[in-house]
């Protein structure tokens, strides 16, 4: 036993040696990152700001172009016809929405044909796109002018879905949103208005999301908003709210934006089809959509932009049980490995230029390795605490760098939201996203770490991606 | 009370018109407009209290602004449409932009459409028409 | 001092400049708020007066207009944010209002005010008030360093509505970072028919932005005199979006000459979004010249574009939907009439 214990005692110190400074050193750069992004975030909402109150109120106008919003659904019969009807009277010029019924085995076809008093008609659809499955049948409202396009095909998945709504499509542009979130009415106005600024150089667009957990949702349209009542949501909140400053706002400012969320994107229909449409073989899905168009742009050395609109105008509901938040997270960080690895070609190559220079690698270092680094320096300090050869000022040090800073550039995101957006109007909220602040800290974070090393390990070793469904906790629906 | 070139144009007897937006000089002001002129006006801020008033009180005709957070006019007027008297009168209110809602406005159902910025004096002539027209 | 002291002196910095952060963030707030708060105070008594003047009724004016110092400044800004939402008489009042207080006089001078913020608030003012010779301040704030000032100019574009601004606008929008291409093709279709020789050189210009904005208007626009510049677009435009954009723009003036230089541009070796785009041009002129062309598209391996084709022989009248209906067994054909059919309210 005693043998036993020096040779970890042993293991543990030269550990301990070599990586204790190097893993402080991890976490000031990081959170100094966090900094810089949450300050760039905040010019950039600054700028929006100023554009928003100069401009008063021009959304829409004579060159807002066509959207296409393409909604993929599986078995969503409960909510399908309120989503499809709130898509429908979206505020936009010219928009219309294409369901694509990935072979739902339950009644969602039923559901929508009966609402809608769908028709078969014998359209023959494009393969812009390469779509596997089969497609089943295309239906309109027999009315003959509420634009929806309702597609049915045989089960292969969100991506090839998509893909089959893009086939379908008419408009320039295209939205992607899964059937279960929900968008402001405003959403395409706002989320498009980067392509109406800059008609020939914008290729992309991403909207923010948050989470509609305990939140009034009335007829689709989120009517009060609210903090969700389990802890384990409202972390997510708090995560959501940091990612976005972070992880889009900023980076979009500068220049570098990579990551356009799953639950709200909006592209270009050409530039999409261009650069053959979602990898169903990917389980980065939209990320790894905008990472080959950037590269296909900068290949081709187009003239491109891609942005980020930092106004919430999407709502999604998060997982708020922990064995559905897993899931997720160890498929996003399978997705993000995956992806990254793929594109690894891009990394320090200058024809990829402040992407392949500064975005990726970051992406690499800090989203990437996070995890391990972060669990290592768990398992170094608990050992070595156990073991009493890290003494209590260096654990706590740790502790403070690692975590307490997070916290503080929490706060520091929470804030610059806030001044831009105030979403949250009661006084309990802000108090309760600061608890979740801190909270986050204390055992969910550990468990973030944990969940997203399961899924690149599992992706290393080749292991099968299994979805799984998501039961609904369902939303606050006004009984109307 | 005449209306244009001296028509007659019968006195609105308090009959009750719901504003709904959330601009709240627009709010006053129309409902200082309709209230001068003899309506009963009630006034909210969004959509859901739109909502909510249109099915407790039951106006003669509603005005909706398109943009609202939360329900929007369109919102509000599909579920008018869609409820059980759903055929009273709705005029919504739309910031300038060609052909923006229009279509979508007219085809859930709108009766009448006005872009801002407008006339205030036009607005109450279509109230005044739509009611007539109503009765 | 060791590497230990010197990471725990960043990541105090850091810290510290967090802390500074969320605090100045909720002190900017707070102030914006208590300013907010205090101009509605100083409101307070005459808004009454102002809602009425903006109803129509002008029976608070004189106190409206002899009004100074705060509660006038706070009349100001809700005038201006009025002008957005009501015209006519109302407005000619609210505008009155603000010139007695010198407001009109003082957005004059602050166009070239140090900050950005001012800047561009005297600019709207200008554009909403339409204060009659401020033309060349609003085409110098066109050219400003700060991207709300140009963009407020542009909107302030669409309220003056004179075409002089054609030129600058257009320039802006294809000079670095430029305007919102959407708030100049607004603005310059307010404009009027005498902006058509500025559109025909914007379409000549380097910038591919400027082309389709002036290809934009232009169509919608329906300005007939730009027509050969139109033409130079779609057959031999760089960019993609710019002949898609002359191909709808052509599809709007609805020239029947136009017929078979869209019909050229179906043709298999053209990318696909200007085939497609050509095909419901062609529609849209509604000439039964197409008949032919479009017929030959039904085959074409592009399903949309044949389904496009279809629908653009339903447009084209009788004829089209006869021969529609020999071939209804074809999807493209049988959508087609399918939708026909729904939208005619039968079926």
């Amino acid at each position: 036993m005693n043998g036993f214990r020096d040779g970890l005692s042993a293991v543990v110190q030269w550990l301990y040696d070599v990586t204790s400074v190097p893993i402080l050193v991890y976490f000031v750069v990081i959170n100094l990152s966090f900094l810089l992004l949450i300050i760039t975030a905040g010019f950039q909402f600054r700028r929006y700001l100023r554009m928003r109150d100069a401009s008063v109120d021009t959304l829409g106008g004579e060159l807002a172009l066509g959207v296409s919003v393409v909604m993929p659904a599986h078995n969503e019969e409960v909510g399908i016809v309120t989503s499809t009807t709130a898509m429908l009277s979206l505020r936009y010029p010219r928009h219309e929405v294409v369901v694509v019924d990935d072979g739902s085995t339950d009644n969602t076809f039923g559901v929508l044909r009966e609402a809608f008093d769908l028709v078969q008609i014998p359209r023959e659809v494009p393969m812009d796109l390469p779509v596997r499955a089969e497609i089943l049948g295309v239906y309109v409202p027999r009315d003959g002018h509420t634009r929806l396009v309702v597609v049915r095909k045989a089960n292969s998945g969100r991506s090839e879905a998509i893909n089959a709504g893009v086939n379908v499509a008419v408009e320039p542009l295209i939205a992607f949103i899964d059937a279960d979130s929900i968008l402001e009415p405003d959403a395409l106005l706002r989320v498009s208005k980067p392509f109406t600024d800059d008609p020939t150089r914008m290729v992309a667009t991403g909207g923010t999301i948050r989470a509609v957990n305990g939140s009034r949702v009335v007829s689709g349209r989120l009517v009060r908003l609210a903090m969700p009542t389990q802890w384990v949501a409202r972390i997510q909140v708090v995560e959501y709210l940091r990612a976005f400053l972070v992880g889009r706002t900023g980076w979009s400012r500068l220049g570098m934006l990579i990551l356009i969320s799953g639950a709200f994107g909006m592209f270009r229909r050409d530039v999409v089809v261009d650069a053959g449409g979602l990898d169903p073989d990917s389980i980065g899905e939209d990320f790894e959509l905008v990472l080959r168009i950037h590269r296909r742009m900068m290949d081709e050395g187009r003239d491109y932009a891609v942005e980020f609109v930092p106004e919430p105008v999407c709502w999604t509901e998060v997982p708020s049980t922990l064995s559905v938040l897993a899931r997720q997270r160890r498929r996003w960080h399978r997705g993000l490995w995956e992806t990254l690895w793929a594109y690894r070609g891009m990394l320090f190559n200058r024809r990829y230029g402040r992407i392949g220079f500064l975005a990726l690698p970051y992406y690499w270092v800090f989203e990437l390795f996070a995890p391990l680094l972060e669990g290592f320096g768990i398992v170094v300090v608990v050992l070595g605490l156990a073991l009493g050869m890290v003494n209590v000022p260096y654990a706590l040090l740790f502790l403070v760098l690692a975590y307490g800073l997070a916290i503080l550039v929490t706060l520091a995101a929470m804030s610059v939201e806030e001044w831009a957006f105030h979403r949250y109007n009661r006084w309990r909220d802000l108090l309760t996203t600061l608890a979740a602040a801190v909270l986050e800290n204390i055992g969910y974070r550990q468990l973030t770490v944990w969940w997203r090393l399961g899924g690149w390990w599992a992706s290393l070793r080749k292991k099968e991606q299994v979805w799984g469904v998501m039961t609904r906790a369902g939303f606050d629906e006004a009984a109307d | 009370m005449t209306g244009m070139k001296g028509h007659a144009v019968a006195m609105p007897d308090g009959a009750r018109v719901l504003i709904a937006d959330d601009d709240p000089d627009i709010r006053d002001l129309v409902e200082f407009k309709l209230t001068q002129s003899g309506y009963a006006v009630e006034a909210v801020a969004d959509g859901l209290a739109a909502w909510e008033s249109f099915q407790a009180e039951r106006p003669a005709l509603v005005i909706l602004d398109v943009m609202m957070p939360g329900l929007s006019g369109i919102d509000v007027l599909r579920k008018i449409r869609d409820s059980e008297h759903g055929a009273v009168p709705v005029l919504l209110l739309s910031a300038k932009s060609r052909d923006s809602d229009v279509d979508t406005g007219f085809a859930v159902g709108a009766d009448d459409y006005v872009i801002k910025p407008f006339s205030p004096r036009e607005l109450l002539h279509r109230v005044n028409g739509m009611l007539a027209r109503a009765r | 001092m060791t590497t230990r002291q010197l990471l725990l002196g960043i990541e105090l910095l850091v810290l510290l400049a967090c802390l500074v952060l969320a605090l100045s963030v909720i002190w900017s707030k707070v102030t914006r708020l208590r300013r907010e708060r205090r101009t509605a105070q100083s409101l307070a008594p005459v808004r009454g007066a102002l809602i009425e003047l903006a109803a129509g009724e002008p029976g608070g004016l004189r106190i409206l207009r002899s009004a100074r110092g705060k509660t006038a400044d706070a009349i100001d800004e809700a005038a201006v944010a009025l002008l957005a939402k009501v015209r006519g008489e109302p407005a000619n009042q609210l505008v009155t209002v603000l010139e007695d207080h010198g407001a009109l006089e003082r957005a004059k001078a602050e166009v070239s005010h140090r900050s950005p913020v001012r800047r561009a608030r005297a600019v709207q003012l200008l554009g909403l008030a339409r204060v009659e010779d401020s033309t060349a301040l609003i085409s110098e704030a066109l050219e400003d360093e700060a991207s709300e000032v140009r963009a407020s100019a542009a909107y302030a574009a669409s309220y003056l509505a004179d075409p002089w601004l054609a030129a600058p606008l257009l320039r802006s929008v294809g000079t670095g970072e430029g305007i919102p291409a959407g708030l100049a093709a607004d603005a310059l279709l307010e404009m009027g028919v005498e902006i058509a020789p500025v559109l025909r050189a914007a379409m000549r210009n380097p910038a591919p932005r400027t082309r389709m904005v002036a290809a934009h208007v232009a169509g919608v626009g329906t300005f007939v005199q730009a027509l050969p510049e139109l033409r130079e677009l779609i057959a031999a435009d760089p960019d993609v979006t710019v002949r898609v954009e002359a191909a709808e723009a052509l599809g709007s003036i609805g020239q029947d000459s136009e017929v078979e230089l869209l019909a050229r541009h179906t043709r298999p070796d053209q990318p696909t979004d200007l085939r497609r785009a050509c095909a419901e041009a062609m529609g849209r002129i509604g000439s039964p010249l197409a008949h032919d062309d479009l017929v030959h598209l039904l085959d074409a391996d592009d399903p949309r574009l044949a389904e496009m084709a279809a629908e653009s022989l339903v447009a084209i009248g009788p004829r089209g939907m006869a021969t529609l209906d020999g071939r209804r067994d074809e999807p493209a054909a049988g959508t087609a009439l399918v939708l026909a059919a729904l939208r005619a309210g039968q079926r």
